[in-house]
């Protein structure tokens, strides 16, 4: 046979289709008889009806299709519409809402307000050494947190729970400003949470005083909680709040841990400021002296009242004012004698510029 | 019609070697298992074992009651499918 005459392009269509159906059919034989050879093997080994059950069970199990219920024959929703009585409120609650109405209900579950419950306990008895056993017990359940010594004046760092649907969204801070304004209970585990000075002792006062910032926000009337280096307030408005809150006599900032970040005033300057020890009643215009001196001070100067810790008042010495970032190496070895002058410096007084850093600055 | 048989034999013959019959029969099984074919099928094989008896039951048999009910129950869509592909390899190797 010749190669040309097995050429596919003389036939005509029904041809080709003929051709194709036959192929087509052989191949669904094939199928077929693959299934046989199966079906026979699975027979004479006997495996073949084992996948089947008596007639009893496969009844028992067979698929159900009615509404209101699954395949296998159960009730979905039995218990949605059911009512429970709370024991505690006496209110008829959903069995499925049930659970974590009594979370909330008991004041016992970990999204519940707890301290909403502890607020309300302790404004009833303010300042009660027995309170103390009270909320110890309450916190004794309470696996998240642990009960710091100080009751009120906690330092409550980002204990954000983002499970809790009391979280409220920070928006940013604002200079001098307490910007959560949403917060405005003190015993909420939220970030900024402020202290209410009118409700609290002088001793209790002063020992927040020593550890927080304190400022006191325009908005809320309330204290700042975060630490005594808190980006938003200045230590003028520390220094007024002490004052404001304790006295002009009282020194309650403490020294040990603030470094003085200020740049070194000149020694010229250091008989200026011993004479400043004493912190006359113009504790008042100082702050806002050294705010309009900020506003109005080039670079280097502005520098420094930001960095600079209004520490105490009738000071002891602490270690020399090591200086922030701005002194550097050189003046700060000068700056250990004047470090202590350098404290009571009020903000008052024009600032020379720092000697060696500024200067390439201006 | 010699030719045709010739022909047809050469036909058979390319497809084999390129393995596009392979492929087509893997292609047609897997069509026929998704779409219940073989499931319906042993279905009927069961009641014609359980008609014959589990014991005498032959391949010839089985052979015989299956294949036509088989050819018949294949759905048109899988049909269509594979004749279109033979076709399409017809028209490509045409010229042989």
């Amino acid at each position: 046979m010749k190669m040309e005459d097995m050429s596919l392009s003389g036939l005509d269509n029904t041809k080709l289709e003929a051709l194709a159906q036959d192929i087509y059919s052989d191949l669904v034989e094939d199928a077929c008889l693959g299934l046989c050879f199966e079906v026979h093997r699975a027979v004479k080994q006997g495996y073949f009806f084992l996948d089947d059950t008596d007639q009893e069970s496969m009844k028992d199990f067979e698929i159900v299709d009615q509404p209101g219920v699954d395949i296998f024959g159960q009730v979905y929703n039995q218990w949605k519409n059911k009512e429970c009585v709370c024991p505690n409120c006496n209110r008829s609650i959903a069995a499925s809402r049930f659970a974590p109405h009594l979370e909330k209900c008991l004041g016992m579950g970990r999204n519940s307000s707890r301290i909403a419950n502890r607020r309300i306990a302790s404004s009833n008895n303010m300042n009660n050494k027995s309170e103390s056993d009270q909320e110890d017990n309450d916190d004794v359940n309470d696996n998240d947190w642990s009960y710091g010594s100080e009751k009120k004046a906690k330092k409550r760092k980002s204990d954000k729970n983002p499970n809790s649907p009391r979280r409220s969204k920070s928006v940013k801070h604002k200079n001098g400003e307490l910007s959560n304004s949403v917060n405005a209970d003190p015993y909420k585990y939220n970030y900024n949470t402020g202290i209410n000075y009118e409700t609290l002792g002088p001793d209790e006062l002063r020992s927040l005083l020593t550890t927080q910032c304190g400022v006191i926000s325009e908005h809320t009337k309330k204290m700042c909680t975060r630490s005594q280096r808190c980006p938003q307030h200045t230590d003028e408005q520390r220094r007024a709040v002490r004052v404001f809150l304790l006295g002009p006599s009282e020194s309650s900032l403490p020294d040990a841990d603030t470094m003085v970040e200020s740049d070194c005033y000149d020694a010229s300057d250091g008989q200026v400021l011993m004479s400043r020890l004493q912190w006359d009643g113009s504790s008042d215009i100082s702050p806002s002296d050294s705010a309009s001196s900020k506003a109005s001070t080039n670079n280097s100067d502005s520098k420094k009242p930001k960095k600079k810790k209004t520490t105490s008042l009738g000071l002891n010495s602490t270690g020399g004012g090591g200086g922030g970032s701005g002194s550097g190496g050189g003046s700060s070895s000068q700056s250990s004698l004047v470090g202590l002058s350098n404290r009571k410096k009020k903000p008052k007084l024009p600032v020379p510029p720092a000697p060696s850093i500024y200067d390439n600055l201006n | 019609m010699s030719k045709d048989s010739q022909m047809r034999a050469a036909i058979n013959q390319k497809l084999i070697e390129m393995g596009e019959r392979d492929r087509l029969k893997e292609l047609l099984r897997a069509k026929l298992v998704e779409c219940g074919w073989k499931d319906q099928l042993k279905a009927h094989c069961k009641d014609v074992i359980r008609e014959k008896g589990l014991e005498h039951i032959t391949v010839e048999d089985l052979v015989a009651e299956i294949t036509p009910k088989g050819r018949a129950l294949v759905p048109d869509s899988v049909k269509k499918e594979l004749l279109q592909r033979i076709k399409t390899f017809l028209a490509q190797h045409s010229t042989l």
